[in-house]
């Protein structure tokens, strides 16, 4: 009996969390003329093939959009914003845990809150700043500015999970004649790697989901990222491409769900003891 | 004694190098938000003049400005209840073992692993009034009669941005419970099912008070990502039917860069901040406080 | 002694490498100098077709004329957005396209009067209501130059209409509400019979405007003073709320721009105000519904007025801070030059602003305004991209007749933009449509919105009137 009540919650969740997805499976592949009709009528079943299925919409997708272009650019920019988060939010967390003490705390805090103002607004100075780097119209602005979503949240997780890690390695390392930068370098990546992971996890999601700034900083279509060039692309005025739309959610959402999903257990841990102690 | 004088030193130094990174690319955008909103500034041009209070006052005597206000509370606290009840529910099914675990676990993933842009795209044709597939399910079952007007009228709009709210984070909220789960200390656990707790019991009176920190890391994760998400909301009703469904940064965007003023849509935007840092600070005392037996 | 030599290597090697790098770059940094580029923006027309044309336009002008040209695309939405970011950033794109007036953008662009000028030389005179699109009264300045307007004609299906005794569609607004409940009637299956929206979104800031302004109501009169509160537009909000019960239902609230395209061509509604991208959209889908889809031009109201605004007008602006600007307004010359190709490539979605820039080529210069209409009503006539019949696309090339601006029976000013773009006629209908505030309140309401917006763009000097204001 609770054998098959588990599995039917298991289904009723798989169904929540998955009839979108089903339905975006469906339209990318399903002819015009089998999407265009009312839900008023109830003898035509949205839910499946009324119409042999078509590759028209995938085709449009891969062979009339930059579509690989703008997956090779998102990768780009996520691989070298996740460099650059762990690379300033590994030290600013380890100093907050370890180095400043009391205020240290408060300062934490304080930098969690600043995550909490919307780039709705914040992309207008931001523009200003880019413009006078010369970094307009390049992956090089996003590559810079990613960093400010990703930073505030990534460092209050590390200074958390640092602070559910023992002293005693680092302290021993000391002893032994290591400096502070050499102990921060050497021993505490290998300390905190599930708490790493995680922010390279959560780098990529944020990365990935953000339009706004890609928005803002990116004009020319061969630069642009997969938010940003799908919705460009593909809605024309008042005319939506549903089937390449839907395609495109697909294509990006699968592979990512795959790789979260191989990394499941490792995200668990570090996040854990990084949020709660935090 | 010198030496470690010297570590002391650097210690401070590499405190505030490491540190400094950090407060310039964050602190600066966040004042440049709030000196906005005292100015006068519009879109479109350069221009800046100060404008004192008088961008809160103009918000905070207009009522849409106070419904939307109202909506991004009612969106979030009601996504997120929501949220509590089926992480915590789907976690419970997602430690157990099963066959096509892993191929559940994929697709319950997907909601948090799909561009918030397209997923939202989706949903408009899912609630779209002439189009929805929740309407034909529903009426073809014989659950509606009548139609269900998804995003034309207030409340239901209200609901459905809920429900997108609810169904894109808590995939998230699932995988912070199981983690949770997982930390448990076993001993309590056991000493529970010796004592000849049933499983209701043990869950509501052992699991769930223990799990408590944890949970209230995720309803803050899930607040922050509700209470300042535009495109949810920009896509499915653009604040609409008659700015009924506004919340405070579609509000804003729809002042500040539609409307061209500038300073009236940082002035809402910000308006946000009291708010979740109230909430963020609630949040974070309640995980600390909460913990068994820690050090 | 060892750490010395150590440096000396060291420095030699930067400055080496310092000085090929500048040997190298050196002429490409001269070269770049030298190069003049164009850089445009504008957005992804409905008709891909027409981007393909005019982005291999662009490039083939610039290869004739030793210019490096680039073509950016952009979503309609998010224009505003990225203008936004460029005078934010002082840097951007040489020509900014728009297609609704961007007035609060006056004190950032270039006057283009002398492009305007020239434009009039070659081919004749600008259509008036482009005019009043893109030229500010009050400071005197061209702020934008449009090469096309898109007209908003009614999109009708035939078959639905002649069963209830209008083959030729609706003539008036009344006739609307009288074939509402007589469609409801043959037709349960059709959701919406009037496929008129009243949602925060453009089709129906277009359609509100046609039934204010076709009861002879307006936002500002002819001097700019804001008169939104009068009998007629009382009028106007009554018609409405009878047109809602009688055709129309809550799903209208929750509509996007895309909307009445997809529920005409689902067949789930018999009427909608649109360009003629939904038909062009149902042919090529191959969908049946295309052949069934008529138009009418604008409705008339109570007292015989019929307008409809420009469904979107193309306004190219040059940015003061743009690099090339001289190199821009040629290419807007040549373009204009080149407009039947224009029309042709759009399949009649864009509809010129200089009517002569289409005439027959060799065509007289007095002539050339009359010649060009011409060539409208018989490429209209006779599409000549698989209607059936081919004379179904007439009725638009009326367009001069019944289309106007926004701002009508003034000026397209900041104040009226910001109007548009926030949307408060669409929610000033919606509220007394549906009963949420009575007609009254609604515009009331709605009229102390305006005011206030217009007083602050006064305040600016780039708006005039003030004393007419109504109370």
């Amino acid at each position: 009996m609770k054998r098959v009540a588990l599995y039917a919650a298991a289904l009723g969740f798989m169904a929540f969390a998955g009839f979108p997805f089903y339905w975006m499976l469906i339209t990318a592949f399903k002819q015009n003329r089998d999407l265009y009709v009312g839900a008023f009528d109830t003898r035509h079943v949205p839910w499946i093939f009324n119409d042999p299925p078509t590759l028209e919409h995938v085709r449009l997708l891969f062979g009339q959009t930059d579509f690989l272009r703008w997956i090779a650019n998102t990768l780009i920019v996520v691989v070298a914003v996740v460099v650059i988060t762990v690379a300033v939010a590994v030290p600013a967390g380890y100093s907050l845990a370890r180095l400043t003490g009391r205020w240290g705390e408060r300062l934490g805090m304080g930098i969690f809150f600043t995550y909490l103002i919307p780039p709705t607004l914040l992309f207008i100075p931001f523009a200003r700043l880019v413009a006078l780097l010369g970094l307009q119209n390049s992956l090089g602005a996003l590559i810079l500015i990613y960093p400010t979503i990703t930073i505030p949240f990534c460092t209050w997780l590390v200074m958390g999970f640092l602070r559910s890690v023992p002293w005693d390695i680092e302290e021993q390392a000391m002893i032994d004649g290591y400096s502070r930068l050499a102990v921060i370098v050497k021993v505490v990546p290998r300390l905190i790697i599930p708490g790493i992971l995680t922010v390279v996890v959560f780098s990529f999601t944020l990365v990935l989901q953000e339009f706004v700034y890609a928005l803002t900083f990116i004009s020319s279509v061969d630069r642009m990222t997969v938010s940003l060039g799908v919705p460009i692309a593909l809605v024309r005025g008042d005319v939506y491409h549903w089937g390449a739309l839907m395609a495109a959610a697909l294509f990006t959402s699968i592979p990512l769900a795959i790789v979260y999903n191989l990394f499941i257990d490792r995200f668990i841990q570090g996040f854990t003891l990084g949020a709660v102690k935090g | 004694m010198s030496l470690r004088r010297r570590f002391a030193d650097r210690e401070d130094l590499l405190g505030i190098a490491m540190l400094a990174p950090v407060l310039l690319l964050v602190g600066v955008p966040v004042v440049l938000a709030i000196v906005l909103s005292f100015s006068t500034a519009t879109a479109g041009s350069l221009s800046f003049g100060w404008a004192g209070f008088a961008n809160y006052a103009a918000i905070l005597t207009d009522p849409i400005f106070r419904r939307a206000l109202a909506n991004t509370v009612i969106v979030t606290i009601g996504s997120q209840l929501l949220v509590v009840v089926l992480a915590t529910a789907a976690a419970q099914v997602f430690r157990a073992a099963f066959h096509g675990k892993r191929t559940a676990r994929f697709v319950l993933l997907l909601p948090w692993a799909v561009p918030v842009s397209l997923a939202a795209i989706a949903w408009t044709w899912i609630f779209d009034s002439t189009f929805s597939v929740i309407n034909w399910t529903l009426k073809v079952t014989g659950l509606l009669h009548g139609w269900l007007y998804w995003l034309g009228e207030p409340r239901l709009a209200l609901v459905a941005i809920t429900i997108v709210q609810a169904w894109r984070i808590f995939p998230f909220a699932t995988v912070i419970v199981l983690a949770g789960l997982a930390s448990l200390p076993q001993d309590v656990m056991e000493a529970a099912i010796v004592d000849g707790a049933g499983f209701w019991r043990r869950l509501f009176y052992v699991e769930l008070p223990l799990l408590l920190p944890v949970v209230a890391v995720a309803v803050l994760f899930g607040v922050v990502y509700t209470a300042t998400d535009l495109g949810v909301v920009y896509i499915l009703t653009g604040g609409g039917p008659a700015n009924t469904t506004h919340v405070l940064p579609t509000l804003a965007f729809q002042r500040g860069i539609q409307g061209a003023d500038l300073g009236q849509g940082a002035a809402i935007a910000v308006f946000l901040l009291p708010f979740l840092i109230v909430v963020a600070i609630a949040m974070l005392r309640l995980a600390r406080h909460t913990e068994v037996g820690s050090t | 002694m060892a750490k010395r030599k150590g440096m000396d290597r060291r420095q030699f090697v930067t400055t080496t490498g310092a000085a090929a790098a500048a040997a190298v770059l050196g002429p490409t940094i001269w070269v770049k100098q030298q190069q003049k580029t164009l850089k445009i923006i504008q957005w992804s027309h409905f008709v891909p077709a027409y981007d393909a044309w005019f982005d291999k336009y662009a490039k083939d002008w610039g290869t004739a004329k030793g210019v490096d040209v680039t073509v950016d695309h952009i979503s309609l939405a998010d224009l505003t957005t990225r203008a936004n970011a460029e005078v934010a950033a002082q840097q951007g794109h040489d020509l900014f396209q728009f297609l609704s007036p961007p007035g609060a953008f006056e004190p950032q662009v270039l006057d283009m009067a002398d492009v305007v000028k020239e434009a009039e030389r070659q081919h004749g005179p600008l259509v008036d209501l482009c005019k009043r699109s893109t030229y500010n009264p009050v400071t005197r300045k061209w702020f934008g130059f449009t090469d096309n307007y898109v007209p908003d004609p009614g999109d009708y299906l035939k078959s639905i209409w002649t069963e209830i005794g209008k083959p030729d569609g609706p003539a008036t607004w009344e006739d609307l509400v009288t074939a509402g409940p007589q469609i409801k009637a043959k037709h349960p299956e059709i959701q919406i019979p009037i496929g008129i929206g009243m949602a925060q979104e453009l089709d129906t800031n277009m359609a509100t405007r046609a039934m204010l302004w076709s009861h002879d109501g307006s936002i500002q009169d002819a001097n700019e003073n804001v008169v939104l509160k009068s009998d007629h537009a009382l009028e106007a909000l009554n018609f409405a709320k009878r047109l809602y019960e009688a055709g129309m239902n809550a799903a209208v609230l929750s509509w996007n721009a895309a909307s009445n395209n997809q529920a005409l061509n689902a067949r789930q509604t018999s009427y909608i105000l649109n360009s003629i991208s939904a038909y062009r959209t149902a042919q090529d889908n191959k969908l049946p519904v295309a052949d069934d889809i008529f138009f009418v031009p604008a409705l008339k109201g109570p007292r015989g007025t019929g307008w409809a605004s420009e469904h979107v007008m193309g306004i190219y602006a040059i940015w003061k801070f743009a690099q090339s600007p001289d190199v821009a307004k040629q290419f807007l010359l040549d373009l204009v030059a080149h407009y039947r190709d224009a029309v042709t490539a759009s399949k009649f979605y864009n509809f010129p602003s200089y009517p002569g820039s289409v005439a027959d080529p060799g065509t007289a210069q007095g002539q050339k305004p009359a010649a060009g209409q011409r060539w409208l009503e018989q490429a209209t006539a006779n599409d000549p991209f698989g209607s059936n019949p081919p004379t179904k696309l007439k009725p638009i090339s009326t367009a001069l007749q019944w289309a106007t601006n926004i701002g009508h029976p003034g000026p397209a000013n900041p104040a009226e933009s910001e109007v548009f773009d926030t949307f408060v006629l669409p929610t000033m209908f919606a509220n007394a449509a549906t009963g949420r505030m009575t007609p009254a309140q609604a515009l009331d309401d709605a009229h102390q919105q305006v005011k206030r917006i217009f007083e602050k763009w006064r305040a600016k000097g780039l708006v005039a009137g003030g004393a007419g204001d109504r109370a």
